[in-house]
C-alpha cells in the first residue's frame, strides 16, 4: 500500500531536485515536474479503493494525534486531491510549449509548490498544519501571478499579496483563539470539544476563520483581488487558480464550518453571500471586453454558485456542488488554456479582436464552444447534470428562502449564457478582425493558414473537452465518489446550532 | 452627513469587534488542562531525547510544520530570484570612495566569527536556545557583513542553489528513513538517543537542525545576494 503522505512528499522532493537541475540544465525541469505529477496522480488513484472502505489516518513523527500532526484522507480529501492532480497534470503538459522563456525552470518548481499546498490543505487533520499549507499555496500563487513581470501582473500580485496576507493573519488569529480555549490543534479533537468554548469565543473564531480563508475562496466582498490576479497570470496558472485553488479553499472552509462552527445563521449567511457573488460575478463578466477578465469574473460567479449549493446543508445539494466543482475545473481550465494561445497568436486580450478566429483555430474554437456549453449547463454535457442537480436540490430543500435564491441563480445563468454567446458570435463571424488576419504561427503567415496552437498544448485541452462530453458516461462512478465525499463531510456535522 | 454616518457605522463596528475581543481575551479562558502541552512536557525527554524541549517540538512533534515553514522560506527566496533575478542586472552603485581601509579590515576580521557563532548555534540547537533557524540567519548575516564592508566574497554560480537543494532533499530524506524504517512514520525518531544533554544526543534532531541551518543560511544569503548581483555572475 502507498502511504498517502507520499502524495505530498513526491512533489516536494521534486521541487528541491528541480532547483538542483536548474543550475545546469533548466530545460529538463518541466519534464521532471510532469513525471512527478504523473507518478503522484497514479498513486492517488491506487488509494481510491482503500479510502472508499475507510478513511486512512497517517501518523507523523511516530506521535499519535492530538499530540503530533496527522493526515486524514477520506473520500472528500481524495476526491479533491484527484481533481487537483488531474487538472495539474494536464496543465503541466500544456505548459511544455506555453512557458518557453528562460525562467521556465523556476516556473516548474513554483507550479509543483502550488500543488503541494493544495494537496496538504485537503489532506491534513491538523488546523495549524492547514495554515502552513495554506501559506505555501498562497505564496506560490502570489509569485506565479507576477510571473510575467509586466505592470499589470505586478500590480495584481501586490494587491493579491496584501489582501491574502491579511486573510492569512485572520486565519492565524482564529487558530490562536481555538488553541487558547482548548489547548489542542487537531481538528477532530477540537471538533469533539468545541462545545466547551463560550459562545462569544466560538463566534469570534468562526468569524476570523471565515474571513481569513474567504479571501482565498473569493467570497464576496473579499474577492476584489481575483479579476486582476486571474487575468494577469500566465494562462496556465489562471487555469490552475480558477480550476481548483479557489474551490479547495472553499471546500476547506465548508469542512471546518461543518465540523467546528455549524451555526444555522452562518449557513444562511454563506448561502446569501454565494448568490450575491454569483450575481455580481456574472453581471461584471457581462461588461468585460478583455477575455481573461471575463473568464475571471465568470469564476467569481461559479464559485458563488458552488458556495450557495454547499451552504444549503443538504446531502443532495452538497453532492451537486461537488459535481459542479469537477465541471468547473474541467471547463474553466479548458477556457483559460484555449484563450492562452489565442492571446499569443493575436497579441490582444480584447474579445473584439477575436472576430472570425474560430475559422483559423478550429479546434480551439470548438473546445471553447463545448466548454462554454458545459459551464452554462446545456444537455447532454457534464455541466447540465451538475447545474440541474443544484437547482433540483435547492428547490426540493423546501424553504422559501432557498427557492427565492434559486430564482436568482437562474437569473445569473441567463446572464452567463448571454455573454458567452456574444463571445462565440465573435469567434464564428465571417469577417475576420485585423488581429486575426495578421496572426501568424511558427509555420508562417497568410490569411488562410491555420494558426492553431501546437499539438502538445492541444492534447490536454482536448482531454478536458473529452471529459466534458464523455464524462456523462463516467457519471456513475463520479457520483459514487461524490456520494462518499458527502458522507465524509456529513459525518463531521454533529448538529446544526440555532 | 456622510462623515457622520461613516463615523457612526465605524463606531458601531468597533464596539462589536471590541465586545467580541473582550469575550476572547479579557474573560478568563475556561480551566482546561493544556493536554498537548503537558503531554509533550512529560514525555519529551524519553521520546525525543533533546534537552531543549522547544527543539523537540519544532523538529519532531511538529516537524512536518517545520518542513512546511522551510518550504515557505524557500518560496520567498524563489520569489525574489524570479522577480529580481534577470531584471536588467542593475548594479547597486557603491559610494564614490568605496569602503575604506578600516571598514574593509574590520569586516574581514568580523565575518569569520559570525560563521563560527552561527555554526555553534546550529550544532547546539538540541541543547540550548537557538538551532537551525537563528543559526542560519547568523551565518547569512556573516555574508551580509562581508558584502556591506565591500570585501568581495566570490561564490561560484549556483552554489547557494546547490546547498539549499541538497538541504531540502536531506530533510525529506531524513524523514523518509523513519517512514521506510521500523517506525513506519515520516520524521520519526529513528536514531539512538545517546546521553541526555550531551552534544551527541537526541538522535535525528541535530541532523535535521543542521540541514535546516544550511538551508536557511543558503536561502537568506542567496536572497540578499540577488540584490547585489553584477554582470560578473553571482558575486557577493
Amino acid at each position: 500500500m502507498v502511504n498517502p503522505i507520499m502524495l505530498i512528499l513526491i512533489p516536494l522532493l521534486t521541487v528541491f531536485l528541480i532547483n538542483l537541475v536548474n543550475i545546469k540544465w533548466p530545460k529538463f525541469s518541466a519534464g521532471l515536474s510532469f513525471l512527478a505529477i504523473a507518478l503522484t496522480t497514479g498513486m492517488a488513484f491506487t488509494l481510491l479503493p482503500e479510502v472508499m472502505q475507510a478513511p486512512i489516518e497517517v501518523v507523523i513523527a511516530g506521535t499519535k494525534a492530538p499530540i503530533g500532526i496527522n493526515l486524514l484522507i477520506g473520500p472528500l480529501g481524495l476526491m479533491l486531491s484527484l481533481i487537483i492532480l488531474v487538472t495539474s497534470l494536464l496543465v503541466s503538459m500544456y505548459s511544455f510549449s506555453y512557458i518557453s522563456d528562460e525562467r521556465k525552470g523556476m516556473y516548474s518548481g513554483l507550479f509543483l509548490l502550488l500543488i503541494v499546498g493544495s494537496l496538504g490543505m485537503v489532506m491534513t487533520g491538523d488546523i495549524f498544519n492547514l495554515f502552513v499549507f495554506f501559506e505555501i499555496l498562497c505564496i506560490s500563487s502570489y509569485i506565479l501571478v507576477a510571473y510575467q513581470r509586466n505592470e499589470h501582473s505586478l500590480e495584481a500580485s501586490i494587491k493579491y499579496l496584501l489582501l491574502g496576507s491579511i486573510g492569512s493573519l485572520f486565519l492565524l488569529i482564529s487558530i490562536a483563539i481555538l488553541y487558547r480555549g482548548l489547548g489542542t490543534l487537531n481538528i477532530a479533537d477540537i471538533a469533539a470539544r468545541v462545545g466547551e468554548l463560550p459562545p462569544s469565543t466560538r463566534i469570534a473564531a468562526a468569524a476570523f476563520f471565515t474571513i481569513g480563508i474567504g479571501v482565498e475562496a473569493a467570497i464576496f466582498p473579499l474577492n476584489s483581488w481575483l479579476p486582476d490576479a486571474h487575468s494577469s497570470a500566465p494562462s496556465s496558472i489562471s487555469a490552475m487558480l480558477s480550476g481548483f485553488v479557489i474551490e479547495v479553499a472553499l471546500v476547506v472552509l465548508i469542512k471546518i464550518v461543518f465540523s467546528l462552527f455549524a451555526f444555522a445563521a452562518l449557513f444562511w449567511l454563506l448561502a446569501v453571500v454565494g448568490v450575491v457573488s454569483l450575481l455580481i460575478g456574472e453581471f461584471a463578466a457581462y461588461r468585460q471586453e478583455n477575455i481573461k477578465r471575463m473568464l475571471a469574473y465568470s469564476s467569481i460567479g461559479q464559485v458563488g454558485l458552488i458556495l450557495f449549493a454547499l451552504s444549503l446543508g443538504t446531502e443532495a445539494a452538497t453532492r451537486a456542488a461537488f459535481l459542479q466543482i469537477i465541471n468547473h475545473a474541467a471547463a474553466k481550465s479548458a477556457l483559460f488554456l484555449v484563450s492562452g494561445y489565442m492571446i499569443i497568436r493575436t497579441g490582444s486580450y480584447q474579445i473584439a479582436d477575436y472576430r472570425g478566429i474560430a475559422r483559423r483555430m478550429p479546434v480551439s474554437g470548438f473546445v471553447f464552444f463545448l466548454a462554454v456549453l458545459s459551464l452554462v449547463g446545456v444537455p447532454p454535457l457534464f455541466g447540465f447534470f451538475s447545474k440541474f442537480s443544484i437547482v433540483m436540490a435547492a428547490v426540493s430543500s423546501g424553504s422559501t428562502g432557498a427557492t427565492v435564491l434559486t430564482g436568482l441563480v437562474l437569473l445569473g445563468t441567463v446572464v452567463e449564457a448571454a455573454y458567452f454567446i456574444r463571445v462565440l458570435q465573435h469567434f464564428y463571424q465571417r469577417e475576420p478582425a485585423k488581429a486575426v488576419t495578421a496572426a501568424r504561427s511558427e509555420r508562417g503567415a497568410g490569411a488562410e493558414s491555420s494558426i492553431e496552437a501546437p499539438i502538445a498544448a492541444m492534447l490536454p485541452v482536448l482531454a478536458f473537452a473529452l471529459f466534458l462530453t464523455g464524462g456523462v458516461l463516467l457519471l456513475g462512478s463520479i457520483t459514487g465518489l461524490a456520494d462518499a465525499a458527502v458522507q465524509d463531510l456529513f459525518a463531521r456535522l454533529v448538529s446544526v446550532l440555532a | 452627513m456622510r462623515k457622520v454616518v461613516t463615523g457612526l457605522l465605524l463606531a458601531g463596528f468597533l464596539f462589536y469587534v471590541g465586545s467580541l475581543l473582550a469575550g476572547i481575551f479579557l474573560v478568563d479562558a475556561p480551566e482546561q488542562p493544556r493536554i498537548v502541552g503537558s503531554t509533550i512536557l512529560a514525555g519529551a525527554e524519553d521520546e525525543a531525547g533533546a534537552a531543549n524541549t522547544v527543539t523537540s517540538v519544532v523538529v519532531l512533534y511538529r516537524g512536518f510544520d517545520t518542513l512546511g515553514e522551510v518550504t515557505v522560506l524557500f518560496l520567498a527566496a524563489s520569489g525574489i530570484a524570479l522577480l529580481f533575478g534577470h531584471a536588467g542586472k542593475a548594479k547597486i552603485k557603491k559610494g564614490n570612495a568605496g569602503p575604506g581601509f578600516i571598514l574593509r579590515t574590520g569586516g574581514r576580521l568580523l565575518y569569520p566569527f559570525f560563521f563560527l557563532f552561527g555554526l555553534y548555534v546550529i550544532i547546539h540547537g538540541h541543547l540550548s536556545p537557538g538551532g537551525g533557524f537563528p543559526g542560519g540567519v547568523i551565518v547569512a548575516t556573516g555574508f551580509f557583513v562581508a558584502l556591506l564592508t565591500g570585501d568581495r566574497v566570490n561564490i561560484p554560480e549556483g552554489w547557494f542553489a546547490l546547498c539549499e537543494s541538497l538541504a531540502g532533499v536531506g530533510f525529506i530524506g531524513l524523514g523518509l528513513v523513519g517512514l521506510f524504517g521500523e517506525a513506519g512514520s515520516f520524521l520519526a525518531q529513528v536514531f539512538p538517543l545517546g546521553d541526555f544533554g550531551s552534544l551527541v544526543s537526541a538522535g535525528i534532531i541535530p541532523f535535521i537542525y543542521a540541514v535546516i541551518g544550511v538551508k536557511v543560511a543558503a536561502e537568506l544569503s542567496g536572497a540578499v545576494g540577488r540584490f547585489y548581483t553584477s554582470d560578473e555572475g553571482e558575486t557577493l
